[in-house]
């Protein structure tokens, strides 16, 4: 069999190409393309050469229209022995080729030409060109007569036209010699015999049927020099007298000859005109041919030699013809019997070139699975041979199959995608690539893909080519490890590395092997770095701009527009950037990746490589760095890996597309999951680009990166210096905070950094920090109250809860012309620095609670109730006390009733000693001293209470001063609403709870607690809720005097008396056995009048009523009991009586008070529910010493 | 008789959602492949035949060597096709193994968790198959 022949071969000059000497084989490529262009010569063109010794035996010639074909065979070939039946396929011509220069010696090219030609009995015509010869070569052989024809040296141009002239002259010389072998065949006749004759027995019978068939035969075979000297119309005529003659003597296989020759001589002459109707009649003729061989070689069945291949060919010719997307049906047909005919076939090279002659119908068609097919059978049939060349061969073969297949190289594929995009629009409709969809999914005939791209590893192993091995090999190992036992993917690993170690180093190829690689995340700038965009129009440029990071929430952007979309990367020239990549190895072999780095196809950008070992099945987020060197574009898609030896460049897009079809489950798995990695979300390349330098200002705290331990409510001064640790100067900054406990910032020196400005690089400032540590548990006001002490224990370092500094600052704005245009102006940066606070549980609070006192009073001659309007008695009365001891702050003559204390009960859970100082301010107008009562339960003197480690104590702060003066109706309004009664009162709810807690706010911002502990530490306790929450439930008997005050003194007039009296210094002193005038005085603190009814009684140490019964002590004048009494508003009433002590000691006075027609203030007061309850008022007791005998 | 055969599911976009060795004859893997090999090739013969005909059940659609591949078209989604590449001569055997495995691939795709063109891997279609081959093949 013979390669692609088609009908026209029939009517082709076969021609032997040969080099002559020694030729560079790019030179004889040269030559040979030249040659090859004048394939076609036209009869017109040659008749110039052409002289008519005789009767040319062409009559009806075409001369103006008609061609002669040429057929180069390069290299020559061996003659074949059906070369009698099939004239074409004799070698009518041998042209030498030689190149001068290379072989010098003319005379011996001459030898070795004529000794090639002695090869070629059949050659008729026989020519060497001989190129580029010198000067001498070509003195020497133009004296030369013979076969050579020197080209001399000329332009391209030139020799083509040199050349076409030398071919036309080869034609017009076969063209004669053609007609010399007919003349000669027609007068003699001539022997052609077939091998398929050669075995015939010749029996007399098979003698004379022979001579019949001779003349046929010779018919048959002059229609084909016919056909060969381009004469269509004389070859018909002896094809038709043949095809009589063979039907006659029943010699099929000469009549199928004869009939193939003359649709070959039909098609010549019809050139150019093809329709419907003569494709019918060229497939009704050639079904015919094909026939008629089919029948010949039954007939012949016995023999060896099978004219099967003449069948085949003929099937292969006609399919060829019939080679049109329309007629793909009957195509089809044809080659499926022809490959079916292929088993049939002896010669392994004729099946060969079946196969491949089908595989290329079949891709003529658009049928390119079929084609791969029959490519594949081809190499197949390739790899059976154990050497290198049809290894090459094979491999190149699958090379071709690799696209139907869809595993194709990474280098061809986008060749081809260009090549698509280019020949779309005449792309051949009807056939639907789904290629598009369908290549982002490469496992969908998983079991070819594989067994192809084996038997290209294999075929390039035994090939010797290193890189299509390792390229093989890696896509092997990348599509289909899942299906690969893990023996598999070591073997794989292996050819790899083999095939690795015959490649020069730093060999690229287009198809990545392992790992997989995919974008994990563009890390956040580290927050000394961060950078916000300007907004120029703005003093504060950093209010509005968000965050450069890649989170589209942050907590400082927290309020802002969060619409940014499009994410954007700032990168800054010359600052180092991460980028966070994740590398998967799902293969069970370890996993050495030489270098990989971001692979930046915009050039300004220095990646940083690094070396990675995967263990099997495992993954790994690895960071990728790299420095921007321009201002510009960045743009990252994918890394470059070096990995087995050759460098891949790794796109993230690929596995992308790879996890997209995981997950739609078109893709045998997820190389990430299978290594136990996260489902990630899918993560774009942003936009990133590239700004030019600007400053970075780097945080440092004076004392050491360690956190700041404070405890609970100290104060503390930091130290932060600022360095600039860029090339550009700060100009502006700005100083903020942000976090939590915020408010633990006391004071910054802003005007400090302002000074500083412009921060020239390298220099540095240091800023001063006031701060206040924070309450552990606030939210946990239980814990506060102190129910439960242990709740607030342990440790809390650094979580979160400590405010940063928040500076913004930027460089200057670069050019006056850029900053007219928006968005060229650099950004700023953010400077983040959390201050490393740790705050410990200080002094807890553990209890506080209220204390009532009760110290009766003596009764004095001094007026027991102060006046609280104008003369503040009180203070007379404090002033006198401070004259007198500075400490005793109760008057014993006074009493303390209703005095209460406010008890604190500290617990110190700490290691060092804390000494506690608590304070009351006291509201007062006109002396505004701040009375500080140091006061102790245990020392009474110390000014300080000292709290050792691991003890508490308790400090009591007296409330005595927060009484009210006059009980108003707002209060009691209040009172009564906390008490559930409906009142109809002018104040809304609301309202008056929020000034009870105001008042009491008040009462409470009076108190302080601080505290020392050690040299350094300082603070001040927060005990506001706790005071709050115990001074809740009492705020009442606290704040709100009771209607009536009630007291006694003695009267004055008994002067004289007092004076012996005061000689036992106790001139409040009552003598017994005398009458003691006394006074009872009530005053009234409402704002009504009150009518009441008192009593007044005397008891005795015993509480014995020493005034009634039958046995009394004490006598009276006056009236006791019962006395009618109207107090106006805010006024006091008197009434007055004498007692007669009988028995000197100590007595108890005690006035109490009806009142009658009390209205709704003093029930609410009183809490009383019925109105008919009477209100009853009892005053504090009063103590009466009396002295003297019995 | 030992018989050689191999059915495919192709979905639309050509890719083969399922496969099925279910020849009596002893397995070879490399004539498994190349049964997958003829089944990949006569695709370009299916997708032209399927434009042209109306018939569900095509006969014979490509051979090589012995092996012949018939066709089964699918109604429901006109892309999908059943194949059989085999080398008995039982046609309404096969037939009827189509119409069978037709019915089984239709109540495959009414299960909502099965997304369309995508591998079937249901343990369960795979035996009923290889049940209907051993009856009708």
């Amino acid at each position: 069999m013979e390669p692609d022949v088609s009908i026209e071969t029939g009517a082709m000059i076969r021609v032997a190409v040969l080099p002559i000497g020694h030729i560079p084989a790019s030179l004889l490529r040269d030559y040979t393309s030249m040659l090859l262009r004048h394939h076609t010569i036209a009869l017109s063109a040659v008749s110039s050469f052409y002289t008519e010794h005789q009767k040319s035996p062409f009559a009806n010639q075409p001369w103006d229209s008609g061609f002669l074909r040429f057929s180069f065979v390069i290299g020559g070939c061996t003659s074949s022995p059906w070369e009698d039946f099939q004239s074409n396929r004799k070698i009518h011509s041998v042209i030498g080729i030689c190149h001068c220069p290379s072989s010098p010696d003319l005379d011996s090219v001459t030898d070795q030409f004529n000794s090639a030609c002695k090869g070629y009995t059949s050659a008729l015509v026989k020519r060497c060109f001989a190129f580029c010869p010198s000067d001498s070569q070509l003195e020497d052989g133009s004296k030369k007569e013979g076969n050579l024809i020197l080209f001399p040296p000329a332009d391209r141009q030139t020799q083509e036209f040199h050349l076409n002239t030398m071919v036309q002259d080869i034609a017009a010389s076969l063209l004669m010699e053609f007609e010399k072998w007919v003349l000669k065949a027609e007068s003699t006749g001539t022997i052609l015999k077939t091998p398929l004759d050669s075995q015939a027995s010749l029996s007399s019978e098979e003698v004379i049927k022979a001579k019949k068939r001779r003349l046929g035969r010779a018919q048959k075979t002059i229609g084909d020099y016919c056909l060969l000297a381009g004469s269509p119309v004389d070859a018909n005529a002896h094809y038709s007298t043949a095809l009589e003659l063979a039907r006659l003597t029943g010699d099929y296989f000469w009549y199928a000859g004869a009939l193939e020759g003359s649709v070959c001589a039909l098609l010549l002459d019809r050139m150019g005109h093809i329709d419907p109707s003569l494709i019918d009649e060229v497939k009704y003729r050639y079904n015919s041919v094909i026939l008629h061989y089919r029948k010949s070689s039954i007939q012949d069945n016995t023999q060896r030699v099978s004219p099967l291949s003449f069948e085949l060919e003929a099937t292969l010719k006609l399919a060829r013809f019939l080679c049109r997307r329309d007629l793909a049906k009957d195509v089809v047909e044809l080659l499926t019997n022809a490959a079916d005919g292929a088993r049939s076939l002896i010669d392994a090279s004729d099946r060969l070139v079946l196969f491949v002659e089908i595989a290329r119908l079949y891709g003529a068609i658009g049928y390119h699975r079929k084609a791969a097919f029959f490519s594949r059978q081809v190499a197949q049939m390739y790899l059976q041979q154990e050497n290198r060349l049809n290894a090459i061969s094979a491999m190149q073969v699958l090379a071709m199959t690799t696209k139907a297949y869809r595993i194709q190289s990474r280098a061809t594929a986008s060749e081809e995608l260009l090549n698509d995009d280019v020949g779309s629009i005449s792309a051949n409709s009807g056939k639907v690539h789904h290629h598009s969809v369908v290549s982002l999914f490469e496992c969908q005939w998983s079991t070819l893909q594989m067994v192809v791209l084996r038997e290209i590893l294999l075929s390039a192993v035994r090939a010797g080519d290193p890189l299509a091995a390792w390229s093989a090999a890696s896509r092997l190992l990348r599509s289909y490890y899942p299906l690969i036992t893990p023996a598999g993917q070591n073997g794989l690993a292996n050819a790899l590395a083999n095939s690795a170690g015959r490649l020069p180093s730093g060999t690229r190829c287009a198809d990545p092997a392992l790992p997989f690689v995919r974008l994990y995340s563009f890390p956040l700038l580290p927050s000394q770095a961060d950078i916000v965009k300007r907004n120029p129009a703005r003093e504060d440029w950093w209010v509005g701009s968000v965050s450069s990071g890649p989170f589209i929430y942050t907590p400082f952007s927290k309020g802002e527009s969060d619409d940014s979309a499009k994410r954007e990367l700032i990168w800054v020239v010359g600052e180092p950037v991460q980028v966070l990549v994740e590398l998967a190895n799902p293969c069970g072999f370890d996993l050495r990746v030489d270098s990989i780095y971001l692979s930046v196809h915009s050039e300004n950008f220095d990646a940083f490589p690094i070396s990675v070992n995967l263990p099997p099945n495992s993954s790994k987020v690895i960071t990728l760095s790299g420095i921007p060197t321009s201002v510009g574009q960045v743009t990252i898609p994918g890394c470059t890996v070096h990995c087995f030896g050759v460098i891949t460049e790794h796109l993230f897009k690929d596995v992308e597309n790879l996890l997209l079809g995981a997950a739609q489950g078109l893709v045998l798995s997820d190389p990430f999951r299978s290594c136990g990695s996260m489902k990630l979300r899918n993560v774009s390349v942003p936009k990133i680009s590239v700004v030019p330098q600007l400053p970075l200002l780097v945080p440092h705290i004076n004392g050491g990166d360690g956190s700041i331990i404070l405890y609970e409510g100290e104060i503390h001064h930091v130290w932060i210096g600022l360095s600039n640790a860029g090339t550009v100067p700060v100009e502006q900054a700005h100083i903020s905070f942000s976090g939590k406990n915020q408010d633990s910032v006391i004071s910054v020196a802003h005007e400090m950094l302002k000074a500083f400005l412009p921060l020239k690089p390298g220099a540095q400032v240091m800023l001063p920090i006031t701060l206040k540590a924070w309450q552990l548990n606030m939210s946990d006001p239980d814990t506060l109250s102190g129910r439960n002490g242990l709740g607030s224990t342990g440790q809390h370092f650094k979580d979160g809860n400590s405010p940063s500094l928040v500076i913004h600052y930027s460089g200057p704005i670069t050019n006056s012309e850029d900053s007219t245009s928006d968005g060229n102006i650099p950004p700023g940066r953010r400077l983040v620095v959390p201050l490393p606070i740790c705050v410990f549980q200080g002094l807890s609070f553990v209890k506080a609670r209220l204390l009532s006192m009760e110290i009766p009073a003596h009764v004095t001659e001094n007026n027991p109730i102060p006046t609280f309007g104008e003369s503040d008695s009180s203070e007379d009365v404090a002033g006198s006390e401070i004259k007198m001891d500075k400490l005793v702050k109760i008057n014993p003559f006074r009493g303390s009733w209703g005095l209460r204390f406010l008890e604190l009960e500290l617990s110190n859970p700490t290691d060092v000693v804390f000494e506690i100082n608590v304070s009351v301010q006291i509201e007062n107008s006109l002396s505004g001293d701040n009375l500080v009562s140091d006061q102790d339960a245990a020392e009474f003197c110390y000014p300080k209470t000292r709290i050792d480690r691991d003890y508490s104590a308790r400090v009591l702060i007296p409330l005595e001063h927060f009484k009210l003066p006059v009980l108003d109706e707002s209060f009691l309004l209040r009172d009564s609403s906390a008490d559930g009664v409906s009142w109809s009162g002018s104040f809304s709810e609301k309202n008056a709870k929020a000034e009870l807690n105001a008042s009491i706010e008040k009462l409470i911002s009076r108190i302080k607690v601080r505290w020392q502990s050690g040299r350094n530490s300082s603070g001040e306790l927060n005990i506001k809720d706790a005071i709050q929450k115990a001074l809740q439930t009492s705020v009442m008997d606290v704040l709100l005097p009771d209607p009536l005050t009630f007291g006694f003194r003695l009267v004055k007039g008994h002067a004289e008396v007092s004076d012996n009296v005061e000689t036992l210094n106790s001139k409040n002193s009552v003598l017994a056995n005398e009458i003691t005038p006394m006074e009872v005085m009530v005053r009234n603190n409402t704002k009504e009048l009150i009518k009441m009814s008192l009593n007044v009684t005397c008891r005795d140490v015993a509480g014995e009523n020493c005034v009634e019964g039958s046995d009394a002590t004490v006598l009276w004048s006056g009236v006791l009991s019962g006395i009618k009494m109207e107090v106006p508003p805010l006024q006091e009433a008197r009434h007055s009586f004498s007692l007669y002590f009988l028995v000197p000691g100590e007595y108890t006075l005690v006035a109490a008070a009806v009142i009658e027609d009390a209205n709704n203030i003093l029930r609410a007061r009183a809490k009383t529910n019925s109105p008919d309850e009477p209100i009853f008022c009892r005053g504090p007791p009063f103590h009466v010493r009396v002295v003297g005998t019995a | 008789m030992a018989t050689t055969a191999c059915f495919i599911i192709v979905s639309r976009n050509d890719i083969p959602i399922y496969e099925a060795e279910v020849g009596s004859t002893v397995k070879r893997e490399d004539a498994a492949h190349l049964h997958q090999f003829i089944l990949h090739a006569a695709q370009d013969i299916v997708q032209d035949l399927a434009w042209t005909t109306s018939a569900m059940f095509l006969k014979a659609i490509d051979r090589f060597n012995d092996l012949v591949v018939k066709l089964f078209l699918n109604l429901v989604s006109i892309h999908t096709r059943l194949m059989l590449l085999h080398d008995s001569r039982n046609d309404d055997g096969i037939k009827s193994f189509f119409q069978e495995v037709h019915e089984l691939y239709i109540k495959t795709l009414l299960n909502p968790l099965y997304l369309p063109g995508s591998r079937i891997t249901s343990s369960h279609f795979d035996t009923k198959v290889r049940a209907l081959a051993r009856k009708y093949l």
